[in-house]
């Protein structure tokens, strides 16, 4: 909302006050300045009016004249300007800008030599002084002011304009009148009201010819709405200080009633409204809900469609204006009105607001219906509208103002005491500036009561405008508003110890961090919503169509996000296209996992490694493989509390492995069962798609967030022998499908067995895989070793024998693998 | 025999100095001290001395023994240091490059909220999480958001279909919709609901708004929230957090301002205005950072809070915005594109 605080000052006496001081107390009570606009000519200091004696032309340049100019002795009398202006003509005074001057942009003027002719100054154009954009000429002073004249002096003075972004509990401050009583509170100035003047006893003969009833059919939408008929006006353009007040907040003069209409409009707040009498079909005017689909050419020129919740005002036969929010074409004052109806009413601000949304369409006066009008200024309001008709347009009021709807009843009364203000802001704030602060915004104290403790107990008399004051507490933001923030004593932070852990999910979000980055692994941060097509590869249909969002904003934001890795493929895409070396890459966020028929939030992390074919390096190392994806994935889950190496591994066969290569991949864990891991390689045809080159490995950990406890269970030491380990070694041929760890599992068990309370098996690991020459077709070779160890004693061969035979001998008896001799 | 010891230690004299490999050394330190080495054969002749000869002789060999074995002592560190040194390669050039990955890094935005989460952690604060996808009670309505807010229209905030379901995120009511939380102030509610006062949290995490995205907006940020919730907590406790946090932050000679606004949950409410001239891009006197306020009543009476009783106070902020002014970036855009020239920055 644009102030200009040159009407302000219609309100209040802000002389000696900087406009900078204005805006540091507006940002201080609690709103936005968004904008400062100064309009006009700004202080120009070495700008004096000079009058031009003679014009030559210039020696070396067709377009320039030179021409000696009259400044004024005390400004080195006549001087010689070059100037490239038409009009610079002999006999013109002018604004002449002299060495040492400082124009707007910050540009100064300098004695000068142009095309090689000396110039002392520059003869300015409006546009130079930023008083218009008149640029084509030199701003000529038809009133010949005297020469030497500083410029200020002549120009009229300029405004300042404030964009101010008002908050939504403050519809009362959407006015100059609103912003000025908040700056009487501030700066302690007196508030002036405009006079109103028009009573109803100056009223002549009613014309039920031009108005014979105004009804209202929605008095809920509409609880009070008055019409008053004004005949005789003559519609011209609006005197100049009218056009000036509201082109300095950026609104167009039209004409002078609908002129004044905007000017109250930003004057009080109240919206009004002003009708051709004659357009008004069977001299009627119905407040009604609109037909559905109704149609009306609103003021813009667009039709618009309207639905059957929307209030309209309307004549006997068609809907004039969409109420509060845009009138219609056909029905406004144009330059053939003689008479008028003045509407000004008060429209429920949900009526208004839900309209406006519908139709997408907003103007300055359904802003202010949908944040909220005061019923109770309405009056006056209309009052003021009807007094500058009258002196700027003419005419007469014909007959009483039709008044339809009761009044909206107001009184509204809290109590408060200093003691209560002051222990929620924790320090002292005098009772006089208390009180001086609740006079000041028009909250009246009625009653003084004494408390035992509490100071005096104030009943405060709040006004109808402030509707958003309701509890005691809603006064004490207004006494420190005015008070003045500034003044909150500094003071030290009281923390008592209520210290609890951090959310377990904040826990894991850490320690997978730092175990990546530890792995110098760099973390990313990439959007939860993607596009279908990205997701297309990584999830089912099915799924896909539950992560849709219901109103998406843009077509690649379009889905929750059921995995991290795309995104981080995404992330590779753009380091690879810009030509910047990415290899390993992670991310820690929030996925969307199908669970039954469910969704579930989990809390994932996952990373890739990405070969860097173009990263050519003097050292080869060796790649990442599978097995350090399964390894990190390890890591990740071990963060969660989860032992990996105990769980089942699934290899991914499948060919639609969203996302992921079959015969190179693995999961571990269910949704189902809280938790979930994919790792390996990415499927190589999806990395392509995805736009990236090179393969990928990569590994996701997810799990639901109340899955994840911080209470860890404390370990428990357990003995080690000090004594020797015998080692053995067995190669078994398996079949060639056959998981190691299933072989592995098998010989555990039947180690265990024959060792029995013996000694111990400490371990049995796999060492070697071979496939190939010597073996038949469909097997491989898994060599292990086994590791034995005594609490006691060092073992001896044959005791270790023993049971390595007895080992042997149950493996050929009871299970299908063939040992390797 | 004499002689002999004499002409042993010759040999080995001249021998074990030529010897190269480890199975040389071996071979020929059988042939002197092995069983049936040249010592031990002369040693076995001692039986046949006369036995006055006894001691000089002994003496004899014993000195032979111990030169010996001072020779093989000798050769075998020999051989030992030049099987050592065949391990080594050429001499390294310590200026090339090691061709792995040179370290890695946290997001910055990962940085500042780690950096605040700590700030927060010396007063007290514990740090709590909830889920993205929120309701309209925990979002809106039990912060005291009108019914026709327009931060709940569809054109401000992402909701998903009536018919999703998610398995573990509560509704108040069965038929409220699930949406995308447009701030973490959902945590507040839901830990209130689930804890007794007094409270002292932090919740750092992403929120979404469905708005076009530019150098300044995005449609998912992060944000992070305050909440103390106890007896006789004041305004001039919020002001002494605000202060604490940013000299924290910034430094000493950091200021902050409050100036008066409106947010539906709290009351008194204010946005938080900093001055910190020395840092990067920074060319405005005061810079808004974020809002804060007294809990409203209302929604210490919604959660079941003797609104009386307890008193609190909540600030937030935006974590990108924060970051933006602590390490001079000037275009949101950078935290979600992962450039490995932006990321590497902030090792």
């Amino acid at each position: 909302m644009k102030i200009s605080l040159n009407w302000l000052q219609d309100y209040i006496d802000l002389s000696g006050i900087s406009a900078d001081e204005i805006c540091r107390a507006i940002t201080l009570l609690g709103f936005e300045v968004e904008q400062v606009i100064r309009t006009g000519a700004p202080e120009l200091k070495n700008v004096v009016v000079g009058e031009i004696l003679t014009r030559g032309k210039h020696p070396n340049a067709d377009k320039l004249s030179v021409c000696t100019v009259d400044v004024g002795p005390e400004h080195g009398g006549v001087r010689t300007i070059v100037c490239g202006a038409p009009n610079c003509d002999a006999g013109n005074r002018v604004p002449v800008a002299l060495p040492g001057a400082i124009m707007p942009g910050n540009f100064e003027i300098k004695l000068s030599k142009i095309r090689g002719q000396e110039s002392q100054g520059m003869m300015c154009s409006a546009k130079e002084l930023t008083i218009s954009d008149e640029a084509q000429g030199l701003l000529i002073l038809a009133d010949r002011p005297a020469i030497g004249t500083p410029i200020n002096q002549v120009l009229p003075p300029g405004d300042t304009v404030l964009d101010i972004e008002i908050t939504p509990n403050r519809p009362d401050c959407l006015s100059h009148i609103g912003i000025a009583r908040e700056l009487s509170a501030w700066f302690k100035k007196e508030l002036r009201y405009p006079a109103v003047k028009f009573e109803p006893a100056h009223a002549t003969e009613a014309r039920p010819d031009l108005l014979k009833s105004v009804r209202v059919t929605a008095p809920e939408e509409c609880p009070l709405y008055t019409a008053t008929v004004i005949t005789g006006v003559k519609i011209a353009p609006s005197p100049a200080w009218l056009q000036e007040r509201l082109r300095a907040i950026g609104q167009r003069p039209i004409n002078n009633v609908v002129d004044i209409s905007n000017y109250v409009l930003h004057e009080y707040g109240q919206p009004t409204h002003a009708f051709d009498a004659k357009k008004i079909g069977g001299s009627e005017i119905i407040v009604r809900l609109a037909a559905e689909s109704e149609k009306i050419v609103t003021l813009d020129g667009k039709e618009r469609t309207l639905a059957s919740n929307m209030l309209v005002i309307a004549d006997a036969q068609k809907s004039l204006v969409v109420a509060g929010v845009m009138g219609g074409e056909n029905s406004g004052v144009d330059d053939t009105t003689t008479d008028l109806v003045l509407e000004v009413a008060y429209f429920k601000r949900q009526s208004v607001r839900a309209t406006s949304r519908k139709l997408g369409l907003s103007s300055d006066s359904s802003y202010r219906y949908e944040r909220g009008v005061d019923p109770h200024s309405l009056e006056e309001a209309g009052r003021r509208a009807i007094d500058l008709i009258l002196e700027i347009a003419g005419g007469k009021v014909a007959g009483f103002t039709q008044r339809i709807g009761a009044d909206v009843p107001w009184q509204r009364e809290i109590v408060v005491t200093p003691g209560f203000i002051n222990e929620k802001l924790g320090f002292t704030i005098p009772e006089a500036d208390m009180k001086a602060a609740f006079e000041a915004l028009e909250l009246t104290i009625v009653r003084e009561e004494p408390t035992e403790s509490r100071g005096p107990a104030w009943t405060v008399s709040i006004p109808s405008w402030r509707d958003d004051l309701d509890r005691p507490i809603d006064l004490v933001e207004e006494v420190l508003r005015v008070y003045g923030t500034e003044k909150i004593p500094a003071s030290r932070v009281l923390a008592p110890g209520l210290v609890g852990d951090d959310d377990a999910v904040v826990v894991f979000n850490r320690r997978v961090a730092d175990a990546l980055v530890g792995q110098r692994f760099h973390e990313c941060v990439n959007y939860t919503l993607r596009s279908v097509r990205e997701l297309q590869a990584a999830a089912t249909p099915e799924t896909l169509s539950s992560l849709a969002l219901a109103n998406p904003f843009v077509e690649d934001q379009s889905h929750l996000r059921p995995t991290l890795v795309t995104g981080l493929l995404d992330t590779l895409k753009l380091n690879q296209s810009r030509g910047v070396a990415a290899s390993r890459l992670f991310e820690t966020g929030r996925i969307f996992l199908e669970r039954g028929d469910q969704l579930v939030e989990c809390v994932a992390v996952a990373f890739v490694i990405a070969e860097n074919a173009d990263k050519r390096s003097w050292l080869k190392r060796e790649l990442a493989d599978f097995y350090t994806a399964k390894n990190l994935v390890g890591t990740l889950a071990a963060a969660a509390g989860i032992d990996l190496s105990r769980q089942p591994l699934v290899a991914v066969n499948d060919i639609n492995a969203f996302g992921w290569q079959a015969g190179h991949s693995a999961l571990a864990g269910d949704i189902k069962y809280g938790w979930t891991t994919r790792f390996g390689l990415l499927d190589l045809a999806a990395v392509k798609a995805a736009g990236v080159e090179g393969k990928v490995y990569a590994g996701q950990f997810a799990i639901l967030p109340e899955k994840l406890t911080s209470a860890e269970t404390r370990r428990r030491y357990q003995p080690f022998s000090l004594f020797p380990a015998a080692l053995r070694d067995l190669a078994l041929v398996v079949d060639e499908a056959l998981p190691a760890a299933d072989v592995q599992k098998t010989l555990a068990k039947i180690a265990r067995a024959a060792v029995g309370n013996a000694f111990a098996l400490e371990g049995v690991g796999v060492f070697d895989v071979y496939r190939g020459k010597g073996l038949p077709e469909g097997k491989k070779s898994l060599a292990f070793s086994f590791t034995f160890r005594a609490a006691d004693r060092t073992l001896t061969d044959d005791e270790v024998n023993a049971v390595f035979n007895k080992i042997q001998d149950e493996l050929t008896k009871s299970t299908p693998y063939q040992i390797r001799k | 025999m004499q002689d002999q010891l004499s002409a042993l230690l010759a040999k080995a004299q001249s021998e074990f100095p030529s010897l190269k490999t480890r199975p040389e050394f071996e071979a020929a330190k059988a042939r002197f001290v092995g069983p049936n080495g040249e010592l031990t054969g002369l040693m076995k002749q001692m039986g046949s001395v006369p036995k006055e000869q006894k001691p000089a002789l002994g003496k004899l060999i014993n000195e032979a023994k111990a030169q010996l074995q001072a020779h093989i002592d000798a050769t075998l560190r020999r051989i030992e240091a030049a099987e050592l040194q065949a391990q080594l390669g050429p001499a390294i050039d310590p200026s090339l490059p090691s061709p792995d990955p040179d370290f890695g890094t946290y997001h910055p935005l990962t940085l500042v909220r780690e950096e605040m989460c700590r700030i927060l952690r010396k007063v007290g604060f514990t740090v709590v999480e909830g889920p993205e996808v929120e309701t309209e009670y925990y979002c809106f309505d039990a912060l005291n958001t009108p019914a026709d807010h327009p931060a709940r229209d569809a054109q401000d905030t992402f909701y998903l279909p009536t018919n999703a379901r998610f398995g573990n995120i509560s509704k108040k009511t069965p038929d409220e919709k699930y949406l995308l939380r447009t701030h973490t102030s959902s945590v507040q509610i839901r830990t209130m609901l689930k804890g007794e006062p007094p409270i002292r949290i932090v919740s750092p995490g992403r929120v979404y708004r469905r708005d076009t995205t530019d150098a300044t907006h995005s449609a998912n940020f992060h944000q992070l929230e305050c909440l103390y919730v106890d007896k006789n907590v004041t305004v001039r406790d919020l002001k002494a957090l605000l202060d604490y946090i940013f000299a924290s932050l910034l430094g000493k000679e950091t200021k902050t301002r409050f100036r008066t606004h409106y947010f539906g949950y709290t009351e008194p409410s204010f946005e938080v205005d900093l001055s910190a001239k020395h840092l990067p891009k920074v060319n405005k006197e005061w810079i808004e950072i974020g809002g804060c306020g007294m809990v409203d009543p209302t929604v210490f009476a919604d959660v079941g809070y003797d609104p009386e009783v307890w008193t609190g106070y909540a600030f937030g902020m935006g974590l990108e915005r924060l970051a933006m002014l602590l390490y001079g970036i000037d275009d949101i855009r950078y935290f979600y594109q992962n450039d490995l020239r932006f990321l590497r920055q902030f090792a």
